[in-house]
């Protein structure tokens, strides 16, 4: 189903943290709310399932506006991130109870043949007669999960649901969720703070800070072509070097600590003088490339398949690069690497992509 | 614990200081089932006659009319002050009151203001309402004065139940009160038991309201049936045979104490956070 | 959340204020709480504005609860007389009169005088007045049927009599009414002042409070209050409970817990056997007397024996049941102080007692101050444990401001319970407790316990 909110607002005593929001979640799509912690993305979702009331605007189910509803007739599936299972129910009761509140309640018969059907989904059918305190992480995750899917609800909420688990479990359940979300072909919208888990899971990712939405845009899209600084800034893991300073003549672009680079050839005809700040991503210094930069191996940190240098091009300014494991480069050397120029990422005073 | 210092002088220490505590309640125990020669602080002679006031009326009245008298005022305690408590604890703890913050304040002065100071303005009320000397007055009334200290303590259990367990209850479609029928109040229930077991500990002990507020009810609780053997500057007290009702009259409060010993520390603390 | 600074700002956002909408009350949740607010209503908030009105009223066991009556009695123009009312007014007030009319003959009926004699004076002196008794009296004794003795003669003749004395009246009008017809040569403003003063009811006063403050009792009571509240506190609640809390601290778990459930017993024994166990221990033929006694010190009463004994067991008693809050409290407050810091200083060489007033202590002070605020409520309102050992005595040196209080209003020997001198020494207590309660929520950090409900529908 088709999610949408328009105009939307919120208030916390009457300061508004979301103003005047809009998004669109299309039918069957799985979404990202990727951004820092206090940007509002939980407050949307809390919003979009009923927890909080909108302050203003609407939040539409499929053409339908369901502002004014409560949680309990939105029809809104959501797991949170501490899972919030009924401790006192067993994993067949706690699947079974959204089912068990509906009116007219359903027979017995049927309510354990949702729940097993559910369960076979999501591989958890073993698990039935347990309490939650006797299960792992990610089978709590698990049962979460069934439980917000039980009654086959319009759309589905994920907020930061692989925050609680462990490094592995978290990558087996990234791609669970995903393949739960696929087969059952729901709407989702995923809350989280991990770029990772939102460029892994999502068919597009909208990028908040401060209450409001950056950019949307498809994982690959984001990454290459991110809207503003912050957007370039916030993906990408090690993360992108800015570089500020002011357009020089000849296309070329200089620091006041020394160091120059050639600006992207599509700016090349800027006039000289400008401040303006750019964003070099670690893979694209010493791979190649128009400019070059000359500097001394500050720090190495080796990652097994690859490598993390960081080189000191001129005072203060420190360049990174990522490389394919080498040994002939260590602390203390003086290297001249290529930098891919064109690739660099490039934003004005007001950090909008040039 | 840290073993770096000596433990032998604390030993002593504590040991000479709770020394009153432990001969009152060490010969409270031993009198009952002793009797010593006039003047002399050692029993010379096991007997039991002074638990004869069980099966001997005239020892002591009737203690088992008392004894049944006293668990309804206790269990009534009990059937006023949970129930109410936990209804209201639920609501200053989740639910959207108007004035809130107003509430929340009241029931903590209320909390800590000194109740029996009301006394008198309790004496009208009843006397207005024509509960004066009956004990469902008794009751109410204590009930009523024990709810600040109940809404506290239960308002201390709902907060540590995690609010996401309600979001989700919400969000799986059932209404608050079902959310707070089905999923809240069973993980309260260390708290409900615990403060059952005070409020019924509360109106067991209670001596002052059914005194003052029911003189002349026929009935008579355990307390006030102790306390008139001794009252009167008689000399030549049975001290041996008020102990023996004492003890009868305890046994159902060290019994629950030392069943439910932990679950009450938190309570006995006045519910405080500390 | 407040600052919205933000350079990177797609344009279209600056719209219409916006008014954010109240979250709906919850009517569950007003449902929930009316038990609740009922009872407390009834026992909580009636009692405090009860005591708040009686305490400005002089309402006693004589006045009575209901609504009062006028009554000029012998005793009250005693009263006025010594408050100058004039001799011959008195006696005008309490002259009586002899009318013979419907309504004496039907007091006469009632009473079983003779019927064919009051059948005479019916048709003899129907409608007939007489000043004074005397001469109705000489009438009757020349009735046929009057009765032979002169006693029953005189008592016949005295149903006939009226007066306004010793009669209720339900209204000021009537008995101002009354006065009139029977003396009117009272001046009006005399006549108001004596019905004014017939008044049995209460009355409003500010009586109550004019007579604590000028008392010299009230100086002694508060002076006991004060030293009794101040006394416990230190000594037992605080001194006794912290130095209780630390020596447990130090010792192993069973030996601790063994001495924690034994100070515990005094909160958990029903208070009368408390009490009880208290004059075993302390009266002539009790514990410490005979102890007393056998190694040759002053034996007696101790409770009730001497005003320093009588102070010592009452401070004590009540101190063993306050030590267990502190204690209770200051231990949870020292299992919350890292381990790591003791064993630190023990490796920096501390002795036990600068690990404790170097450590400990300083990290005592929000609980101290704590259980202080609390304590000193329920101290200066406690009198229960007090009114079933010392009473107060020997005489009145041990009693406190609460104790009297009650006794005042609710339990006294005499009989005239006074119920407005009570409430007014109760309202004092109501008003102090309420200052007080009021500092102990702000020592409570209310804020932090007020956090707004999560979700809002």
């Amino acid at each position: 189903m088709r999610l949408n909110l328009e105009n939307f607002t919120k208030c916390f005593d009457g300061t508004p943290v979301i103003e005047g929001l809009n998004l669109t979640v299309e039918d069957g799509e799985m979404l990202a709310l990727l951004g820092p912690s206090g940007c509002g993305k939980s407050t949307t979702l809390l919003s979009v399932c009923g927890i909080y009331r909108a302050d203003g605007g609407r939040i539409l189910f499929g053409g339908r506006d369901v502002s004014a509803l409560p949680s309990q007739r939105r029809n809104v599936g959501v797991v949170f991130q501490n899972y919030a299972l009924y401790p006192h129910l067993t994993v067949e009761e706690n699947i079974a109870f959204p089912l068990t509140v509906q009116k007219p309640r359903p027979s017995a018969a049927e309510i354990a043949r949702q729940v097993r059907e559910i369960a076979e989904l999501i591989h958890i059918d073993a698990l039935l007669g347990r309490r939650p305190a006797q299960l792992s992480g990610g089978q709590q995750q698990r049962v979460a999960l069934a439980r917000a899917l039980v009654r086959k609800p319009d759309v589905l909420l994920l907020d930061e649901p692989l925050a609680n688990l462990d490094a592995k479990l978290r990558l087996e359940m990234r791609s669970e969720i995903r393949r739960i979300q696929l087969e059952t072909g729901i709407t989702a919208i995923l809350v989280t703070h991990d770029q990772v888990e939102a460029m892994s899971m999502c068919d597009r990712v909208a990028i908040m800070d401060k209450g409001e939405i950056l950019q949307i845009d498809s994982p690959t899209q984001m990454y290459r072509s991110p809207a503003n600084r912050f957007v370039a800034g916030f993906l990408g893991n090690p993360p992108i070097t800015f570089l500020e300073g002011r357009t020089g003549p000849e296309g070329r672009f200089s620091m006041e600590a020394g160091l120059t680079l050639p600006l992207p050839s599509h700016l090349r005809g800027m006039p000289s003088g400008r401040p303006i700040a750019l964003g070099l991503r670690p893979e694209h210094f010493g791979h190649g490339g128009q400019g070059q930069a000359t500097g001394r191996v500050t720090f190495v940190e080796p990652q097994g398949r690859e490598m993390l240098f960081d080189v000191q091009a001129a005072p203060g300014v420190t360049l990174r690069s990522i490389q394919p494991t080498r040994d002939d480069v260590s602390i203390g050397d003086e290297v001249t690497w290529k930098v891919d120029a064109d690739r660099m990422l490039a934003f004005d005073a007001e950090g909008r992509r040039l | 614990m840290t073993r770096n210092f000596a433990l032998f002088p604390l030993m002593v220490v504590i040991t000479l200081i709770s020394l009153p505590l432990m001969v009152m309640y060490g010969f409270l125990i031993l009198d009952t089932v002793t009797d010593a020669p006039p003047g002399a602080l050692w029993p010379d002679e096991f007997t039991l006659r002074h638990w004869r006031f069980l099966w001997d009326m005239s020892a002591a009245g009737n203690v088992w009319k008392a004894t049944l008298n006293t668990a309804v005022l206790a269990l009534s305690m009990v059937a006023v002050v949970v129930p109410v408590s936990s209804l209201a604890g639920y609501a200053i703890a989740r639910l959207n009151l108007p004035y809130r913050r107003f509430f929340l304040g009241g029931i903590l002065v209320m909390h800590a203001f000194p109740a029996v100071t009301l006394l008198i303005g309790v004496f009208f009320v009843l006397k207005f309402a024509g509960l004066y000397n009956t004990m469902i007055g008794v009751i109410l009334v204590k009930g009523a004065l024990m709810l600040p200290f109940g809404i506290w303590i239960m308002k201390g259990f709902y907060d540590a139940v995690p609010w996401e367990i309600e979001m989700a209850g919400v969000q799986d479609g059932a209404s608050r009160l079902t959310v707070f029928r089905r999923l809240i109040l069973p993980q309260v229930k260390p708290g409900l038991v615990a403060l059952s077991v005070f409020a019924f500990l509360d109106g067991w002990g209670e001596y002052l309201l059914p005194r003052v507020l029911a003189p002349g009810s026929d009935m008579t609780v355990m307390s006030v049936l102790l306390n008139g053997l001794i009252a009167g500057d008689d000399i030549g007290y049975d001290f041996n045979l008020f102990k023996a009702v004492g003890v009868f009259y305890t046994l159902p409060v060290i019994a629950l104490f030392a069943i439910f010993q932990n679950r009450l520390m938190t309570i006995f603390g006045g519910g405080t956070k500390g | 959340m407040s600052s919205f600074a933000d350079p990177i700002v797609d344009g279209a956002r600056r719209a219409r204020p916006v008014r954010p909408r109240r979250a709906p009350v919850s009517r569950l949740g007003l449902i929930l709480m009316a038990p609740a607010l009922l009872l407390l209503t009834l026992f909580f908030f009636l009692p405090v504005a009860l005591t708040g009105v009686f305490a400005f009223t002089d309402l006693s066991t004589s006045t009575g609860i209901g609504r009062g009556d006028y009554v000029v009695t012998p005793t009250l123009l005693r009263q006025l007389g010594d408050k100058g009312l004039s001799d011959t007014d008195a006696e005008a007030v309490a002259r009586s009169s002899v009318t013979v009319d419907a309504a004496g003959l039907a007091r006469a009926r009632a009473a079983g005088v003779d019927d064919r004699f009051l059948d005479e004076i019916e048709r003899r002196f129907m409608g007939r007045d007489y000043e004074a008794p005397a001469g109705f009296v000489r009438d009757l004794r020349g009735l046929r049927t009057a009765p032979r003795r002169p006693r029953d003669l005189k008592s016949a003749a005295a149903l006939f009599e009226t007066s306004v004395l010793n009669q209720r009246f339900a209204t000021s009008q009537a008995l101002a009414a009354q006065l009139e017809a029977m003396a009117p040569e009272i001046a009006p403003a005399v006549r108001a002042r004596i019905v004014e003063a017939s008044f049995t009811g209460a009355r409003f006063t500010t009586e109550n409070f004019r007579t604590l403050a000028t008392q010299k009792e009230t100086a002694r009571l508060v002076g006991n209050t004060f030293l009794y509240v101040g006394a416990t506190l230190s000594l037992f609640n605080v001194g006794l409970g912290l130095f209780l809390a630390v020596v447990l601290f130090y010792m192993p778990k069973g030996a601790s817990s063994l001495f924690s459930t034994l100070w515990l017993l005094p909160r958990i024994t029903p208070v009368v056997l408390y009490a009880v166990m208290w004059k075993w221990f302390t009266w002539e033929g009790g514990f410490l007397p005979i102890l007393a006694d056998q190694v040759g010190l002053p034996s007696f009463n101790y409770m009730k024996g001497s005003v320093v004994t009588a102070w010592a067991t009452m401070i004590t008693l009540n101190g063993f049941i306050g030590a267990s809050f502190g204690l209770i409290l200051f231990s949870g407050a020292l299992r919350a102080i890292p381990l790591q810091q003791l064993w630190a200083s023990e490796v920096d060489g501390a002795s036990r007692w600068q690990q404790v007033r170097r450590i400990i202590l300083p990290q005592m002070r929000w609980p101290i101050l704590f259980v202080t605020a609390y304590q000193t409520l329920s101290l200066l309102s406690s009198y229960e444990q007090i009114w079933l050992t010392t009473n107060g005595g020997p005489g009145r040196t041990t009693s406190v401001w609460a104790l009297e209080a009650f006794k005042t209003a609710l339990s006294n020997y005499t009989g005239n319970l006074e119920y407005g001198m009570g409430a007014a020494m109760a309202l004092v207590l109501v008003v102090v407790g309420l200052a007080l309660s009021l500092i102990y929520l702000r020592l409570f950090k209310f804020s932090e316990l007020v956090g707004r409900p999560k979700i809002e529908i």
